[in-house]
């Protein structure tokens, strides 16, 4: 064998979009604004997933201004809807369809006053970026105009609205039922170069292939994928908080080792979009479901490239180098060509 | 505590200041300066969310006491750019989305400034390099690398300033890549976290864990403590004035250990002082009697007959158990051709996102309890805190500051609860700041797992029964652990239709560190045991894997595991995408790897070995330059 040995394997996974086996609900409020920006309530903030920017881009949309137009405001239970927690990879599909209509809400109020103002049929009223237009017509204003019009005709455009996504609870006996609305899938393969010598594991190359519905920012996509995978390869490779008979022997990053730039190999993301038929954005999530394949795919990879199966994570230079030791080399290819023997005594027999 | 002279040169202006002389460099610049843009994820050195620049070299000032860089001139985030404008090296940060929550950015891009000051010519190797001691736990570094090599390239002349610039929108904002609209204030360092706060008039706590993971408390005296100068209240479970229980979904979790402890570094008393340090000191003031229990350190032994019960509501250690059953396993075991059967573990794993726990608790004006903190879940939290507050619920208010990383690790009310007690205690703003090592202790993990498979599968490829058995270990409160077993089950089998199955997941209580939401829920830990098995029934087979997942994957139509029909599904096309993107050479799983024709291609990177690359004559093409080649 040579010291550097490489592999690769490969792995899928599949995942469900929002709170599991139960109701979900989210609620917003929108407020096309004076200068024709736009304010968005709701009750959840970035932690770090994109997430605001993603809603300004929605209520950008759906209200006709520029993401940049869009303030959101408080996550506070006290001045906001409830729109539940930052988890679950429900943001952008709870509190990003419940923006999408709650803007939609302020829309309709500012459509109907316009349409009125330039008597034609509201259906007929278009906006984007900053702009209100009239198809078919020369008729068209900014948005700051829009929003002067309306309320000078004594409405302010306020919208709201609560978006649900209706999982089922689970039977207690065979549990049946129907936890989520929506379910993303996702595929990832590792190559990997083992050092035989010092047991240590590079993974150089990931490529993820991610079902994520409509993908509303893709490169924000692509920084789930990839933070997702770095997650995973530092459980599959080193992570370990660990305890000795309950005391923490892991006090700290010294012992807590976490992956660093040096690790990270070249990840490749495909994203992949089947729309989600039960949603106004027909967008799904990829927050955890990219972490999902990335350690089983190592383990394959490990496994193609020197033939020992890790099967308790992390798969530590220690453990390779111990499953190394107690390798029987050739183990591997007896038993399978025993089971082979028995497949072809089986088709035979047949 | 007699205090010190400074005297330096922070962000071109002179600073001469009075502070104390046990204050690190990191807090001077946080507290007497306000440079808050310097964070402490770790105060080790291992993180580098605290790096600054001392006479033009990179430093962690949580390793330099600040006494020492007296004299010294000192960059920080706050000074790479005027207000309102940022360096190249921050927009290119801007515009590839290289800031996720944040948290370790202003420690990154100094990092990166340093790199390039360094070597403006540096290849991706040196920069990796040279970015090493900096951890980030959200971006996977990816859109890190691209940034600093763009800045790298527009610095050096290579790329126009408009390569900087956000991507064009097209005719839809949906589709777009708008560029993050919270970027500009973390790459500047000046977005605020919970720990960057301060209020008027404003305590400090600090809180007293528990030194032996399964105890009774015999008693606890405060007494001392609370008659220290600087102290404003010391705060127990006594203190609780509703009913004491929290948890994502058991409330079994006090607010401070009540009568015994769980774990090794639970809460068990907290105080309120006029700085940290006095709070520090009056903890060990606390005089506190413990009883050692025998306690339960793996979940097998969690289930034994006569095994220590840790909490009284289940004798039997038993958090939760789900069942999954469909079809006959006994008529599909029957029509297998190959059985296999194995046992996978993962561990523990820490969510180490880099802003370690933090908050303030204050009563407003109209007399709301109100608690600021980078929760996940301030909806869930109010309605817990009002019961344990006894209070109206519109008497919470719960505030979501910027969570510097989350990942479920945030979900569970572990420290909210002391906050506000104190506050009401007082009725002063209370600040409570994690350290590494706290929350490391106090936090809750992934849930370690066993699970025991069995597969059965036709020559054909068809499986045709599963049999999965999942034991966790909750450790010492249920946190989210009915959840995750939940999860654990619905996905278990993985995406893959499958007519008859068992299914079992387990978790059980411990007096190890709680385990609770971690990115997955579960999900991970079952699939990683399914996706395993599949390349082992892959090779027995002697059969492609992508070829064994087709055959079993679920479609429109199939039943999942749950017995949900689906109407749509999509692995078909993922698999497809997967494949082709890889240039996967088709062949069952038989140590083929050094046989394989599919490996180093241009979309792997090359091997590492430290230290190899500084210094070296590296690569100086632009990133478009070498992509194209």
């Amino acid at each position: 064998m040579n010291r550097k040995m490489r592999g690769r394997g490969m792995a899928s996974s599949w995942y469900g979009i929002a709170r599991t086996a139960t109701i979900d609900r989210a609620g917003a409020w929108a407020e096309l604004d004076d200068g024709g920006t736009a304010k968005i309530v709701t009750g959840v903030t970035e932690i770090g997933e994109g997430i605001l920017t993603v809603l300004a881009q929605v209520a950008a949309e759906e209200l006709g201004v520029r993401p940049e137009d869009v303030t959101i405001g408080d996550n506070d239970t006290s001045r906001s809807p409830e729109a539940a927690h930052a988890g679950a990879t429900r943001q952008t599909y709870m509190i990003g369809n419940s923006v999408a209509l709650a803007s939609r809400d302020a829309r309709a109020k500012l459509f109907a006053e316009i349409a009125d103002h330039w008597d034609v049929p509201v259906d007929s009223l278009r906006a984007f970026n900053g702009e209100l237009w009239a198809q078919d017509t020369n008729l068209r204003m900014s948005m700051d105009e829009a929003v002067k019009t309306c309320k000078g005709r004594g409405v302010v455009p306020v919208g709201s609205a609560s978006f649900t996504a209706h999982g089922t609870g689970l039977d207690p006996v065979d549990g049946s039922g129907s936890p989520w609305q929506a379910y993303v899938f996702g595929t990832q393969i590792a190559e990997v170069e083992v050092d035989t010598w010092t047991g240590e594991v590079q993974v150089l190359g990931i490529w993820a292939a991610h079902d994520v519905g409509r993908a509303i920012n893709p490169r924000g996509v692509e920084g789930q994928i990839e933070g997702g995978v770095v997650q995973g390869l530092g459980q599959a490779l080193m992570e370990d908080y660990q305890t000795e008979k309950g005391y923490t022997t892991t006090h700290g990053f010294a012992k807590y080792i976490l992956p660093t730039s040096l690790d990270i190999p070249q990840i490749n993301c495909v994203i992949v979009e089947d729309p989600d038929p039960l949603s106004p954005l027909q967008a799904k999530g990829i927050g955890e479901p990219a972490l999902v394949p990335t350690a089983p795919a190592i383990m394959n990879a490990i496994y193609d490239a020197i033939g020992v199966r890790i099967k308790s994570l992390p798969a530590t230079p220690e453990k390779i180098l111990d499953a190394l030791r107690n390798h029987v080399p050739g183990r591997e290819q007896i038993a399978q060509s025993a089971r082979q023997d028995r497949a072809e005594a089986h088709r035979r027999g047949l | 505590m007699p205090k010190i002279d400074l005297t330096m040169d922070v962000n071109g202006r002179k600073v001469v200041k009075q502070s104390e002389p046990h204050k690190r460099l990191l807090d001077f610049l946080r507290e007497d300066l306000n440079l808050t843009g310097t964070k402490e994820g770790c105060g080790a050195g291992e993180c580098g969310t605290c790096s600054v620049f001392v006479d033009g070299k990179l430093v962690k000032s949580c390793l330099m006491p600040a006494a020492k860089a007296d004299g010294a001139k000192i960059e920080t985030i706050e000074g790479l750019a005027r207000p309102g404008s940022l360096t190249p090296v921050q927009q290119a940060f801007h515009k590839t989305g290289a800031s996720q929550c944040g948290y370790c950015i202003p420690g990154m891009v100094m990092a990166a400034t340093s790199a390039l000051r360094e070597n403006p010519d540096a290849g991706i190797e040196e920069i990796k390099e040279r970015l090493g001691g900096n951890i980030c736990r959200c971006t996977g570094y990816t859109k890190i690398f691209e940034a600093v090599e763009i800045a790298r390239d527009v610095i050096a002349g290579r790329l126009p300033e408009t390569a900087l610039d956000e991507d064009a929108t097209g005719e839809s904002f949906i589709g777009a890549n708008v560029r993050r609209l919270d970027a500009p204030s973390k790459v500047s360092g000046r977005l605020k976290y919970a720990a960057d706060m301060k209020m008027v008039d404003m305590l400090q706590m600090q809180v007293l864990r528990a030194p032996m993971p399964h105890a009774r408390i015999v008693s606890i005296d405060t007494s001392e403590a609370e008659a220290m100068e600087g102290v404003a209240c010391v705060i127990t479970s006594a203190d609780v004035p509703g009913t004491d229980g929290f948890g994502v979904f058991v409330h079994d979790q006090p607010v401070m250990a009540r009568g015994k402890v769980r774990h090794f570094g639970e809460a068990v008393a907290a105080v309120a002082a006029e700085d940290l340090i006095t709070a520090r000191r009056a903890l060990a003031k606390i005089k506190v009697e413990y009883e050692e229990l025998p306690g339960v350190y793996a979940p097998e032994d969690a289930l034994v007959d006569g095994a220590p019960v840790i909490h009284d509501y289940a004798q039997d250690n038993v958090i939760k158990h789900i069942p999954i059953r469909k079809g006959d396993i006994a008529k599909g075991f029957a029509e297998a051709d190959l059985i296999l059967e194995d046992e996978f573990r993962t561990q523990q794993v820490e969510h180490a996102y880099l802003e370690p726990e933090a908050g303030i608790a204050y009563v407003d004006h109209d007399d709301v309890v109100t608690v600021l903190s980078p929760s996940q879940n301030i909806t869930h939290h109010r309605h817990m805190l009002a019961e344990i507050l006894a209070l109206p619920i519109n008497k919470v208010r719960f505030i979501m500051s910027p969570v510097g990383g989350g990942f479920g690790g945030k979900e569970d009310m572990i420290y909210q609860g002391m906050l506000a007690l104190a506050a009401m205690k007082t009725h002063r703003p209370v600040q409570l700041n994690f350290t590494r090592e706290e929350s490391l202790v106090a936090s809750a993990k992934r849930h370690p797992s066993r699970v025991r498979y069995k597969m059965g599968l036709k020559w054909s490829g068809e499986i045709t029964a599963i049999e999965f058995d999942m034991l966790s270990d909750g450790g010492a409160y249920g946190m989210s652990s009915e959840g995750v077993m939940r999860k654990a089950a619905i996905l278990s089998c993985g995406p893959y239709e499958v007519h008859n199955l068992k299914v079992d997941t387990k978790v059980v209580y411990t007096n190890n560190t709680p385990s609770g939401a971690f990115r997955t829920f579960g999900g991970m830990q079952a699939q990683f045991a399914t996706e395993s098995m599949m390349d082992m029934a892959a090779e027995a087979l002697d059969m492609d894997p992508f070829e064994l997942r087709r055959i079993n994957m679920m479609r429109i139509g199939s039943r999942t595991h749950t017995q949900q029909e689906l109407t749509t599904a999509s692995l078909d096309r993922v698999l497809d995408a997967a494949e082709e993107a890889s240039r996967w050479e088709a062949g069952a799983p038989k140590v083929r790897g050094p046989r394989r024709n599919d490996l180093g291609g241009p979309d792997t990177r090359k091997p590492c070995t430290l230290g190899a690359r500084i210094g070296e004559p590296t690569d100086t093409q632009t990133k478009d330059e070498r992509v194209a080649s």
